[in-house]
């Protein structure tokens, strides 16, 4: 079934190169990418920052600046669109080509109400007087899901969330019937409920409009599920393409082949350490002859180096297609019989052979409640009333373990994990950190006794690593905070802490900006253990990596657990993640936990109908899997904590409440669910009805 | 707050000057007590204790609006209001233009970031806004010099508002724009450069801001889109600095009244702290503190007007 | 948009032998600090600055070795002589020599300018600093000061002050600071504000480091740029400020000369004399027109986010 026999392909890019100039000399961004789209399909172009994809969209829409140097050809039908000026290509965007950027946030502009940036979206391209605009404007908001959308029409960007204002995006990519349609990582800037809904809308926007896709992201799950067409990029060029469903199921470049291991699978309970790829993907200032990936490939042979290859059909239909001189000897993710990827040691916990009940707390909460005024007014601001940030919150974490806390932004995970970290006695309830309750700290002197065994590692590797101290400095303050004086005793512990983490001691006198995201992140936890703590907080440190970079420093995290007995309280908006490195978890919902207990318990039995949707919103990079399953989309978005009143919070968006009858939607509403179990099982939720 | 200020500086003005100065050079000389019997009537004697002179002087504004007279008895009031009118012409005449000249090279300019045009508006803009307020108006009056001379005749005056001979409506008009158009020139040759600069980066920012690509992305051309989706939202800090620069062009007219010869506010303030005039150092003092709360008020109306998510948080 | 097209990002490979690693890190190292001074020097005004303003200083610190008279002498037999051999640039109505005369003016310029600047950028610095990290009750109180003092009119306390001082440099120096400090304290707190928010200054907190030391080692450091910048400007603003002072009277006054005593005797005999007024007009445009220049290369050269790389 070749597709290029059914139709002609609606947009072609052949050998696309694309350079930029920079301080270090010519970054080679793009490097000869070629594919073809046809006509109602899905291309998901898939790779990891820095891969070139989404400069090759922007490429494609002629909305690269003066100063990229753009070669090869880009034809849509039958016009060659690279060399057109300006104002050629403004008659063909919004027209033919509709496009759907990353920062829903940022992609409106603020100072217009949506209703008009639609309108203006149709007026460019068709010749509509004002009220016919509107109306095509209003139906085409209504088609992408705004609710109410004659009225909301009126409404200005910062009046909407994230989601819809994604939607009003895409309802002005489809405003004029494109042909294509280029999605740039359209889901990665939302959290994940709202993500299954976007992706929703945009297959409903493709339909509609019988436009080709073009979807660019890093997320292997988002393209399992929608894509049809699969094209991997690796430093600037296409090293693997392939219909969805053989390229997962026999992807046969290295670099593909890590991507997939380094993956960790939501709906696998088995607990191997993920495959992470080694080293980091080149600079692309003078590339090195020779295939880009082979620094990093565990199979590289010496031939490798000599020539960059091209991508060479793999498959007798020719569909299959991979830049790799060995792909050859690749089958089912092994070369001639073997593993490409060595599996790591899988560590085992010393704690883990004691039961949990019989091992000591390191941290208690009970009843925790935080509340931030509610302001008013542009100049005198007067306190109206308070939002509350989290409300009862309460969990244990024993020696050894980590708990994962989970939950969409907003959700108040966030604000826990600052309440644990300030040492400060809540509003309400208790905080008790290794046993001792933290409003019985009397003077700084305790405090920083008790901060010895806290410790925090940061989302941010660039951030949290201050830009104007060495890695020895960086390493050094946490001990000399907790009044370590002696050099000669500080200056071998750093050194232990880098080999620790996997660094070289000698590099400690550099600056943080030497070091690429990954190994940031490595000092950022090496830091965190400098005080030998007992308790490491972590918020959300591998969602600014990755993949194959981020597979690494779950491994590390999950072996320093089992060598130095951690417990780490996880948070994390990748459930993936979480159910990789959690023992328990914890799901919060609107500043309450809504569901507790073991991870497999909570992610293979949910109970509770919002733990419950939210799971199944996560895509699982099987193109099979992802594609069967039955999935639970939320309606709507998370509603604003400001309300106190009792009744559960997830009311307004609950798949189960309309199935209720009456009386029991009431108590719905008027009560407030506490979090209860079944017999003596400590895996708890808090639905009436669960 | 502008009470506060403009009490301070009451004060500090009678620590400062002494009115006494201004009957010493006078022939024949006063005895110190004759001196401070002319002080007296005006409120301004050293004898009286400071406090009581403080309690005349602002009940004296409270009760009657009246703030006060000059050592030698002029009164404050009728100065400041002719000079406000002579200030007022100068000053808003040369924001408005500086306020066009500066936005519009800002837009011109920004549209053509690191070509020749731009760079070379870029090079005079920072050269105009660092030269010295003096020299640029002793130069703007050494062109007009030359202009002058090269015609034969007098077209532009250097000196003065308005010539005391012309009458007639057209005439006086025809005199009042000679005598207008040199400090102009100088006023706005020195505040324009600070608006382009900045309307020439904001707008960069917004250039290269998401919404200007999505707007490019539905088919606006890059000069389209930025004139609709970019040109508004940069307007909004330019605004603000104008509003905030009002108050600084009165009293920074101070250099470029003086050397133009014109009674406005600027030379007033030179004149008063020369003549020790304490009650007409307070008056300018308060006037500015005014203009700086107008120039707030101002800003925050401006911003209102042009951004949608402040009119909303107010409503 | 910046996010999506690569920069030159110095990182290591640390899979690679040491050795070759540790060559790298070298030059990643070195490139840093070579970086600003290839960024600064690229900038063609940047450099002009630099020239103009070292010949200034030369001018200022060596310009007396090339004339006979001191800026104080009178010669009675060349009053408002125009320049000659004897005169290089000519006398005033005094019989001063214009020459000796700038020489002192601009040092005095100088110095009062650098003395300034440096010391509003030192005060600005710690009291923005503190005010952000500190907040609470003490961000409110030195906010309402900062606020304040920016109402009051403070060129006119300035001239007030000054002129009663008989012109004196030194007190000009201690005016203009006092109130030259506020406005980049502003500035320096609200980019403090933010740095307060960085991960790793609440990192430093969560460690139990002090609240000097977060500010000292955290704050301070990471707005050194700013503080580069703003002395520069504020050299400039302190020479404009100076020389309008004086022009009108209420800064340096006789017998001292700055560069604003010499426009004041300048202008007034713009046609009849003009090189009294030439003379210190190009000296301070020069100045101001060549600290502008470093500023702003400066700010470019520093700003990690300046993207003067891109496009030039």
């Amino acid at each position: 079934m070749t597709p290029a026999a059914e139709a002609d392909p609606v947009l072609s890019v052949r050998d696309l190169e694309v350079s930029f100039p920079s301080e270090a000399g010519r970054v080679h961004a793009v490097r000869g990418v070629g594919f073809d789209l046809y006509p109602g399909r899905t291309l998901g172009i898939v790779g990891e920052s820095g891969s070139g994809k989404s400069v090759t969209s922007m490429a494609v829409m002629g909305l690269l600046p003066d100063y990229a140097a753009v070669r090869g050809s880009v034809t849509l039908g039958t016009r060659e669109l690279l060399g057109l000026d300006d104002r050629q290509m403004s008659e063909i965007r919004g027209r033919e080509l509709g496009m759907v950027f990353q920062d829903p946030l940022a992609a409106l502009t603020p100072i217009f109400t949506v209703g008009r940036q639609v309108v203006e979206a149709l007026q460019i391209h068709q010749d509509l007087d004002r009220n016919a605009a509107w109306k095509r404007a209003v139906e085409l908001l209504d088609l992408v899901g705004i609710p109410n959308a004659a009225a909301r029409a009126r409404s200005f960007p910062h009046e909407f969330s994230g989601g819809m204002r994604q939607r009003v995006v895409i309802a002005m990519a489809i405003a004029n019937g494109p042909r294509v349609l280029v999605a740039d990582e359209p889901t990665t800037a939302l959290d994940v409920t709202v993500q299954a809904q976007i992706l929703d809308v945009l297959q409903l926007a493709r339909a509609e409009t019988g436009a080709a896709l073009i979807l660019i992201t890093h997320d292997l799950g988002v393209v399992a599920g929608t894509a049809d067409d699969v094209l991997v990029m690796y430093a600037g060029r296409p090293v693997e393409r392939a219909p969805v469903g053989e390229l997962f199921a026999r992807p046969r470049m290295p670099y593909t082949i890590g991507l997939l291991g380094a993956v960790p699978r939501v709906d696998s309970a088995e607990r191997r350490p993920l495959l992470p790829i080694t080293g980091n993907p080149p600079l692309l200032v003078d590339l090195p002859a020779g295939c880009p990936f082979e620094p990093r490939c565990p199979i590289s042979v010496a031939e490798c180096a000599v020539e960059e290859p091209v991508l060479t059909p793999v498959s007798p239909d020719g569909e299959h297609a991979a830049a790799c001189i060995r792909a050859g000897h690749i089958a089912d993710g092994r070369v001639d019989g073997a593993a490409i990827y060595p599996v790591p040691r899988a560590p085992v916990a010393p704690a883990a052979a004691i039961p949990r009940e019989r091992r000591p707390a390191v941290l208690e909460l009970d009843g925790v409640s935080k509340t931030f005024p509610l302001l008013k007014g542009t100049l005198l601001k007067r306190r109206v009333g308070s939002v509350y940030a989290i409300s009862g919150v309460g969990f244990d974490i024993r020696e050894g373990e980590t708990l994962g806390l989970v939950g969409e932004s907003g959700c108040g995970k966030t604000t826990t994990l600052l309440e644990v970290m300030n040492l400060r006695a809540p509003e309400q309830g208790s905080i008790r950190v290794t046993g001792v309750d933290v409003s019985d700290l009397a003077d700084r002197r305790q405090e920083r006794a008790l901060r010895r065994k806290l410790q925090m590692v940061f989302q941010d590797p660039m951030g949290a690593l201050d830009p104007r101290l060495t890695i020895f400095d960086i390493l050094a303050e946490p001990l000399r905070a907790v009044g370590e004086a002696n050099r000669e005793t500080i200056g071998r512990r750093v050194d232990e802490l880098m080999e620790l983490v996997g660094l070289d001691p000698e590099h400690s006198d550099r600056f943080p900006t030497a070091f690429s995201g990954g190994q940031r992140q490595r000092i950022g936890i090496a830091r965190a253990l400098a005080t030998n703590p007992s308790l490491v907080v972590l918020d959300e440190p591998v969602s600014a990596l990755d993949v194959s970079i981020q597979a690494g420093i779950i491994n590390l995290l999950n072996d320093l657990k089992a060598e130095l007995g951690l417990s780490y309280l996880f948070v994390a908006h990748d459930l993936a993640v979480v159910r990789h490195i959690s023992d328990r978890v914890a799901v919060m919902y609107l500043g309450r936990i809504v569901e507790i207990g073991t991870v497999d318990e909570v992610f293979d039995d949910p109970r509770h109908p919002y733990s419950h949707a939210l799971l199944s919103a996560i895509p699982v990079t099987d193109p099979q899997v992802e594609r069967t399953r039955e999935r639970v989309v939320l309606r709507g978005d998370l509603p604003s904590p400001t309300d106190s009143s009792p009744g559960c919070r997830f009311v307004s968006r609950c798949p189960l409440h309309p199935a209720l009858d009456a009386t029991q939607r009431a108590r719905c509403v008027a009560e407030t669910p506490e979090l209860t179990g079944a017999g003596g099982s400590d895996h708890l939720n808090a639905c009436h009805f669960r | 707050m502008i009470v506060v200020a403009t009490n301070l500086t009451y004060f500090l003005a009678s620590l400062f000057l002494d009115p006494r100065a201004n009957y010493l050079q006078l022939r024949p000389p006063r005895s110190p007590e004759e001196i401070d019997r002319s002080l007296a009537q005006y409120n301004l004697s050293p004898a009286t204790p400071l406090l009581d002179r403080w309690w005349h002087w602002i009940s004296d504004i409270v009760l009657h609006w009246n703030w006060g007279y000059s050592p030698v008895g002029v009164s404050v009031n009728t100065q400041i209001a002719f000079r406000i009118g002579v200030s007022a012409q100068l000053v808003l005449l040369s924001m408005i233009l500086s306020t066009v000249l500066g936005i519009a090279l800002g837009v011109y300019t920004a549209g053509r970031q690191y070509r020749f045009a731009d760079r070379f508006h870029q090079a005079l803009s920072i050269i105009t806004i660092n030269v010295p307020t003096v020299v640029a108006s002793l130069v703007v009056v050494l062109l007009a010099i030359m202009l002058n001379q090269s015609l034969g005749t007098t077209l532009l005056f250097v000196a003065g508002a308005q010539s005391p001979t012309v009458s007639g409506f057209w005439p006086l008009v025809l005199d009042r724009i000679r005598h207008l158009v040199l400090p102009t020139v100088a006023l706005t040759l020195i505040s324009y450069a600070g608006y382009h600069l900045l309307q020439r980066s904001l707008l960069l920012d917004t250039i290269n801001s998401d919404y200007v690509r999505t707007a490019r992305a539905k088919g606006l051309t890059r000069k389209e889109a930025i004139r609709r989706h970019g040109l508004r939202t940069s307007l909004i800090p330019v605004a603000t600095s104008v509003a905030f620069a009002v108050p600084a062009l009165f009293t920074g007219a101070v250099i470029t009244e003086t050397i133009f010869g014109w009674q406005g506010m600027g030379q007033y303030f030179t004149s008063t702290i020369s003549n020790n005039d304490i009650n007409g150092v307070v008056a300018v003092a308060a006037f500015g503190a005014l203009m700086t709360a107008i120039g707030a008020i101002l800003a925050d109306i401006a911003v209102v007007v042009l951004d949608p998510r402040v009119r909303m948080a107010g409503s | 948009m910046t996010a999506n097209f690569p920069g030159p990002v110095p990182t290591v490979d640390l899979g690679a032998e040491p050795s070759t690693a540790e060559k790298r890190m070298t030059r990643a190292r070195l490139s840093r600090r070579r970086l600003y001074l290839r960024r600064f020097l690229r900038s063609k005004g940047a450099v002009a600055g630099l020239v103009i303003l070292g010949l200034l200083v030369l001018f200022a610190l060596l310009g007396g070795e090339f004339t006979p008279y001191s800026y104080s002498d009178v010669d009675f037999a060349g009053l408002t002589a125009p320049p000659s051999p004897d005169h290089i640039l000519g006398t005033d109505s005094a019989g001063n020599d214009t020459f000796a005369q700038a020489v002192h003016g601009l040092q005095r310029s100088l110095v009062i300018a650098v003395s300034v600047s440096a010391l509003t950028t030192v005060i600005s610095a710690f009291v923005g600093a503190v005010a952000a990290y500190l907040g609470g009750t003490t961000e409110k109180v030195v906010l309402g000061i900062v606020h304040f003092l920016l109402v009051v009119p403070s060129f006119l306390i300035l001239a007030l002050v000054s002129q009663k001082a008989g012109g004196d440099w030194r007190v000009l120096i201690v005016v203009l600071t006092v109130f030259g400090w506020m406005y980049n304290a502003r500035v320096v707190w609200a980019l403090a504000t933010s740095l307060r928010e960085r991960e790793y200054v609440l990192a430093a907190r969560f460690m139990g480091v002090g609240r000097v030391r977060i500010v000292l080692r955290h704050l301070i450091p990471n707005i050194g740029s700013l503080l580069v910048v703003t002395f520069t400007i504020g050299v400039v603003a302190t020479v404009q400020g100076e020389t309008a002072l004086s022009f009108i009277g209420f800064g340096v006054q006789p017998p001292d000369v700055s560069l604003g005593t010499m426009l004041n005797d300048g202008a007034d005999t713009v046609s009849s004399a003009p090189w009294l007024f030439y003379v210190p007009a190009v000296l301070v445009t020069l100045l101001t027109v060549s600290m502008a220049l470093i500023g702003d290369g400066l700010r470019d050269a520093l700003d990690p986010t300046s993207r003067s790389g891109g496009g030039a």
